[in-house]
């Protein structure tokens, strides 16, 4: 659920935590997720309205470098973080971006203040959006020999990577679908079924149109073996323009980013428990059938349930007065061994002396001393 | 369908009837042991003829006697992959749990997908026609259970699909 979040929640929890000025230390933390993002969180005592914030993930592309962020990406984080941050060049070393927080500049209204660490703590989201939108909308279409476009690898979340087929009019996303159980391929495959179904419909004209094939598909054949042996078939999406204009934009650049781990989430947590909860009820329903079949319990439930209400009331009241005299019965017993304790043992004592004392026999050979 | 899903049930119903006619009866191999006579099958006199009962390829009940045992395994309808996986999950969940259930073996004998094991023990414990009405109830929820499990996740799919489709809009 955490790879749908755009926000960090560790990341908010560490700036809430500064802001409020609870530590009065130096403060110097390196943080991990999603098993590729570096964060490192620095605050000094002496100036401690003042964060610096360096982050470093891995491209989404080859093309892009690994060291440095590309230029499209550190103009959307300027400019989303016109009020609230600022760039620091260079960045810190071993990191790709470095923004300087000044908890000062940030609004005084809580709610505001709120609003504006939680966009601060998006600052994954901002740089892998900025380079999905780049390499949609700028990069020219490469076309290869026989009219068909050279597919651009993209590597996200999970190390799973998934292909841009950059075009004129539209841009195919085609994600090869790999998953580790055989149940996990057939509940995907149906809800792919079901994905293509609806994207066909006329309701959903607008959306982007989805296809399914178990096989790769033509625009993928010239791609490593690796990338194209799957269980799970391969899902295409086609983008338009209308699905990257205006603010619609960020939205379907981070779908289109977390698809796989959407379809993952809802295979494994959704479809997985909620088939679990269904055969637990069964469960209980026909277990209920087999213990009706009993003599004895059948026997039982029938007398009690002659009379009604009265009957179950004594029944109620007989078992609370046991439970009472019961109760009591340890008590007393309790209280007379600790007070019996030294008479029991004096009397055993007296016991032992009287009746297990061993009685001298007298010798039947006797023996006289020889001079 | 639903007529031949009667005449089935209905055929093992009496079938049931028939063959539970169990009593108590000690090992005759080694002294002091009572075993079920009909999963060790070393003595042929205490086995009667077993019965199979087919609804049509897939779908059968395979009915073993013996003097103080019967065995009854079922293979439950599976039309696709979706319906064999969820029947595989379901049928191993309620195996898996078959000391409450009593009369359920825990493996299902080879060929089958579940398998009951009711001895004589049973039978004094037990109502004899309620025990055959619990078999064949099984019978009818877990084809039950297994379409409407089926028709759930298509339409939970539909659904997210559709709540997936419905951001880009």
């Amino acid at each position: 659920m955490a790879f749908f979040n755009r926000v960090s929640p560790a990341l908010v929890e560490i700036l809430n935590k500064l802001q409020s000025g609870e530590s009065l230390t130096d403060f110097d933390h390196n943080l991990y997720e999603y098993g590729s993002v570096r964060y490192n969180i620095q605050a000094s005592a002496s100036s401690p309205q003042i964060v610096n914030l360096s982050t470093w993930m891995p491209p989404l592309s080859p093309e892009f470098s690994s060291d440095c962020l590309p230029d499209c990406a550190l103009q959307d984080v300027k400019r989303v973080y016109l009020d609230s941050a600022e760039v620091v060049e260079p960045s810190k070393q071993g990191y790709m971006l470095t923004l300087r927080i000044d908890f000062a500049e940030l609004p005084q209204r809580k709610e505001d203040r709120m609003k504006a660490i939680s966009e601060i703590s998006s600052l994954h989201a901002v740089i892998l959006s900025s380079q999905m939108k780049d390499m949609l909308w700028n990069l020219e279409p490469r076309y290869m020999g026989n009219g068909m476009c050279n597919p651009i690898k993209i590597v996200h979340q999970l190390k799973e990577p998934f292909f841009v087929i950059k075009m004129l009019e539209k841009t195919t996303v085609i994600y090869p679908m790999r998953f580790k159980d055989d149940t996990d391929v057939i509940l995907a495959t149906s809800f792919f079924q079901e994905l293509v179904d609806v994207s066909n419909l006329e309701a959903h004209y607008k959306a982007p149109r989805c296809t399914w094939s178990p096989i790769p598909p033509l625009e993928l054949r010239g791609e490593p073996f690796q990338y194209l042996t799957t269980n799970g078939g391969f899902v295409s999406l086609e983008i338009f323009s209308q699905h990257i204009r205006g603010t619609k934009a960020d939205n379907t650049v981070w779908n289109l980013l977390t698809f796989v781990s959407y379809v993952k989430y809802h295979v494994k947590q959704c479809t997985r428990g909620f088939i679990q909860r269904k055969m637990r009820q069964r469960q209980e329903s026909l277990t209920e059938v087999i213990r009706s079949a009993r003599i004895r319990g059948d026997e039982d439930v029938k007398k009690h349930q002659i009379g009604g209400h009265k009957n179950v009331k004594k029944l109620m009241n007989f078992s609370r007065s046991k439970m009472f005299k019961k109760r009591y019965t340890i008590i007393t017993n309790k209280i007379k061994k600790f007070h019996y304790r030294i008479k029991i043992k004096w009397l055993l004592h007296r016991f032992r002396r009287q009746w297990l004392r061993v009685q001298k026999i007298p010798l039947l050979r006797k023996y006289r001393k020889l001079d | 369908m639903a007529t031949t899903l009667r005449l089935y049930l209905t055929c093992i119903r009496n079938t049931l009837e028939a063959a539970m006619c169990l009593q108590n009866f000690p090992c005759q191999e080694v002294e002091r042991h009572n075993k079920p006579e009909v999963e060790l099958k070393t003595s042929p006199e205490l086995l009667l003829n077993p019965v199979l009962i087919c609804r049509n390829e897939a779908e059968k009940c395979l009915i073993e006697t013996s003097i103080n045992s019967i065995r009854i395994s079922l293979k439950v309808k599976q039309a696709d992959e979706l319906e064999n996986i969820l029947a595989k999950k379901f049928l191993r969940f309620l195996s898996m749990r078959a000391e409450s259930f009593q009369v359920l073996r825990r493996k299902p004998v080879q060929g089958y997908d579940i398998s009951f094991l009711i001895t004589n023990y049973h039978c004094e414990d037990m109502h004899k026609h309620k025990l055959i009405d619990f078999i064949v109830q099984f019978m009818e929820d877990i084809d039950k259970e297994i379409s409407e499990l089926k028709l759930s996740v298509n339409t939970r799919g539909r659904l997210v699909a559709t709540e997936f489709l419905k951001q880009f809009i």
